[in-house]
């Protein structure tokens, strides 16, 4: 298979952008893609374009990109797979580029969470995740579809409220240097237990904020890298997991099958296994997932993820940082973005760009997990080929 | 004909004397767990059902199948939806062949919140015989073609010229064993001794009498007052089993509603999705036996694709997960609990809301049982299906 690298990737600012609309948000992103190529890059040179979103803003998407970033002559795929959307779109068009059929890629991703009305958004998602006759009106609006997981998980687990208020005030820590990210300030372990409750077991503090934002990746083949850069970030492994829809045929609701699925496609692909990952950005939407995230992505063993986040190694300056950009958490979650964005913060990391870097960034892993919990995208990237 | 049962139920909420219903609930919901109080020992066949009540939820077409749904009763049952109050149910009952439900139920304003069934046999039960019927017009309350109600507000007026102007048209002197359909100290001038006081005074009203009669083995004159109209009925003593589903009321939790859009509903999906879910029944596949709730074109088991027979499912449950949703949700009222419970032992988990207990009030492990409600109001329709109600612990059901 023809290997594909990243050699650009750009994002705009993750936030509640009420000046900006889609139509503004996805030209900021491709832009700062285009720059950040070491030896310059014409968007006439990409030959399709994956764009990820999850709730349409404005109309019709895969238009709305051409129109608004003068790509009229590239053809576009939309994708939609719930919170692993940017991380699927990458994988898609790391097939394309692999195959041979394509040189140049361009994945995108972005949303307008705030488009709608800060309460309006959970019947819009819940739209898009639930059973019509049977779930929709039980009301599981996001944050209860990951608490109904996580209190299962403290329950069979050593793993306590504060466990999930560490996670919070490490990725709030580590968001305060991303310029990108949307909540830049420290918290502590007293404020996230204290805050006001929002779906148990999650308060506040444990939640993401609610947010818009785009982000761009160039995808190009094994052949033409030189073109562009001589530090490219390659893509070593993709993986994509998949799980039954409804919660109650769950068998075990403290494990997330399709992240075990989706890690195990990448870490295979890649031929590397979860010891070998130097940085990670993973699925932090309420901070008891990204506890969940550390078992099922093999970072430790089952329920041995309290100890971890007790430990310190998963802060920047640990054994394996995680979430070095803020994570959903501090830097926000436009969903259709937010993979896309985590591909952004390693390929900085693994060129030693970041804001937050971490020493000796040779191998990353970015994660999604989403929807009604049922769909996880996996993508390891290298700063060597493999 | 015979009264053989009696069932009751009365909302979790409110107080002893004022009883409310939950957000959840409705003269349909209340209706079927009277019902199911009275036939939950299934040793009889029943054909026909009559819901007397003035609270009926959809006007326009849609209870019957609700109701026998919820039931566990066959649809071609028999139904009768009347409107009516007290009057009309005892009619009702001394008019029902035997094989007949009849069951009234209370939620409006004004007469309080109950419901209460009786199921009509042959054999020693209760027997009644009719003694009058006057009816007369004095509509002290009225509904007006926008639902609002008016009240002329004048109770010696009903007093002189509904109660006592009914008992001279039908030329009763004599005092009763129970009146119902008035307040407790005009009940009292009608009766002798101590008279039964019920907790409604609509369609359930005489139904709870009965209940209480069938306790004390009491017979008599039974009164039944709607306004200036009456039905009269002598109370012949019988072995009747009384089924009450009547916990220790708690007051109505604190919760706000977020004004919203309109919950939206797909009526193919509603239609799809009917049976299985007002009757609680899984689909069971018919080459290895595995249950899918919902039911399922290919089976979770063996994979085996085709329309699998439904199959009822216990009713008894323990919670596997929960979580207590407090942010405001439009057109919800928060907070909510939600949770997963698995049903009986057959390994089947349900979604649902808990109803009948405070919000956070289980947790994982916690014991309970599945009942019908009104999970929602979807574009003014009426959707019902399952919420667990955790057994009361301290709080015990009042069994008789």
């Amino acid at each position: 298979v023809r290997r594909v690298a990243l050699v650009g990737a750009g994002m705009t600012a993750f936030g509640e952008h009420f000046d900006l609309g889609i139509k503004d948000l996805l030209p900021m992103a491709v832009t700062e893609a285009v720059a950040s190529v070491d030896k310059g890059f014409d968007r006439a040179d990409i030959d399709a374009a994956w764009f990820g979103e999850l709730t349409t803003t404005d109309g019709f998407p895969s238009g709305i990109l051409v129109d608004s970033c003068g790509l009229l002559d590239v053809p576009v795929t939309r994708v939609e797979n719930a919170c692993a959307t940017g991380n699927d779109a990458l994988r898609n068009a790391v097939y394309g580029v692999g195959s041979g059929m394509l040189d140049v890629a361009l994945v995108i991703g972005a949303d307008k969470v705030r488009e709608s009305s800060a309460r309006g958004t959970f019947w819009e998602w819940m739209g898009l995740t639930r059973d019509m006759a049977w779930d929709y009106p039980i009301g599981v609006v996001a944050p209860a579809n990951f608490a109904l997981h996580v209190n299962r998980y403290l329950h069979e687990s050593s793993a306590t409220r504060e466990h999930l208020a560490m996670v919070a005030v490490k990725n709030h820590h580590h968001g305060v240097t991303n310029p990108k990210a949307q909540l830049r300030h420290e918290i502590t372990i007293e404020q996230v237990l204290d805050a006001p409750m929002v779906v148990e077991p999650f308060g506040l503090y444990d939640c993401t904020p609610q947010s818009d934002g785009a982000a761009a990746l160039l995808v190009v083949g094994e052949e033409i890298v030189d073109r562009y850069t001589d530090r490219p970030v390659w893509v070593r492994g993709v993986g994509l997991g998949l799980d039954r829809v409804m919660h109650q045929h769950k068998a075990d609701m403290t494990t997330f099958p399709p992240t075990v699925k989706a890690a195990m496609q990448a870490y295979a692909m890649a031929g590397v296994g979860p010891a070998d990952i130097d940085v990670a950005e993973v699925h932090d939407c309420f901070t008891g997932v990204e506890l969940i995230d550390y078992e099922d992505l093999g970072f430790c063993e089952r329920f041995g993820a309290a100890a971890l986040i007790e430990s310190g190694e998963t802060a920047v300056g640990g054994r394996l940082p995680v979430n070095p950009s803020g994570g959903l958490k501090s830097k926000g979650h436009p969903p259709g973005a937010t993979g896309i964005a985590q591909c952004v913060e390693l390929f900085e990391q693994l060129r030693g760009e970041s804001t937050n870097q971490v020493d000796r960034a040779r191998l990353a892993l970015a994660h999604n997990i989403g929807g009604p919990t049922a769909v996880s995208a996996v993508t390891i990237l290298g700063s060597a080929k493999g | 004909v015979s009264i053989r049962v009696v069932g009751t139920y009365l909302p979790s909420w409110g107080t002893r004397d004022a009883r409310a219903v939950g957000t959840d609930e409705d003269a349909l919901t209340i209706a079927v767990e009277c019902g199911r109080a009275a036939m939950v020992d299934r040793n009889f066949d029943v054909r026909h059902v009559v819901l007397v009540t003035r609270d009926l939820p959809l006007l326009e077409g849609g209870n019957s199948a609700a109701l026998l749904a919820g039931l566990g009763l066959s649809a071609s049952t028999g139904v009768v939806e009347q409107i009516g109050g007290a009057p009309a149910a005892l009619d009702a009952v001394f008019t029902a062949a035997p094989g007949t439900l009849v069951i009234g139920a209370d939620c409006g304003s004004g007469v309080g919140c109950g419901a209460a069934a009786v199921l009509l046999a042959d054999g020693r039960g209760i027997k009644l015989t009719p003694v009058a019927r006057v009816q007369r017009s004095l509509p002290s309350r009225a509904r007006g073609s926008d639902g609002s109600v008016h009240d002329y507000d004048d109770p010696r007026l009903t007093r002189e010229r509904g109660v006592r102007a009914a008992l001279a048209d039908a030329g009763i002197a004599r005092k009763a064993v129970a009146a119902v359909g008035l307040g407790p100290k005009d009940a009292a001038t009608l009766c002798d001794g101590d008279a039964p006081r019920v907790p409604t005074t609509g369609a359930s009203a005489p139904l709870f009498a009965l209940a209480a009669l069938a306790d004390t083995r009491a017979g008599g004159l039974l009164l039944a007052f709607e306004q200036a109209s009456m039905t009269a009925a002598e109370v012949v003593p019988g072995s009747t089993t009384v089924r009450r589903r009547e916990r220790e009321p708690e007051p109505l939790p604190k919760q706000r509603v977020t004004p919203g859009p309109e919950i939206r509903i797909s009526l193919p999906a509603y239609e799809r999705a009917f049976d299985a879910k007002v009757r609680l029944e899984a689909g069971c596949c018919p080459h290895c036996g595995t249950l899918a709730l919902p039911p399922r074109h290919r089976c979770l088991g063996c994979g085996a694709e085709g329309e699998a027979a439904l199959t009822e499912l216990p009713r008894d449950a323990i919670v596997y997960t929960t979580t207590t949703v407090h942010t405001p949700v439009p057109g919800l009222a928060t907070p909510y609990t939600i949770v997963i419970v698995e049903l009986g032992d057959t390994g089947v988990r349900l979604l649902a809301q808990v109803t009948g207990a405070p919000p956070g009030n289980v947790g994982i492990g916690t014991r309970g049982e599945m009942v019908l409600r009104r999970v929602a109001e979807r574009s003014g329709i009426p959707d019902y299906g399952y919420a667990f109600l955790p057994e009361s612990g301290p709080r015990a059901q009042v069994a008789r």
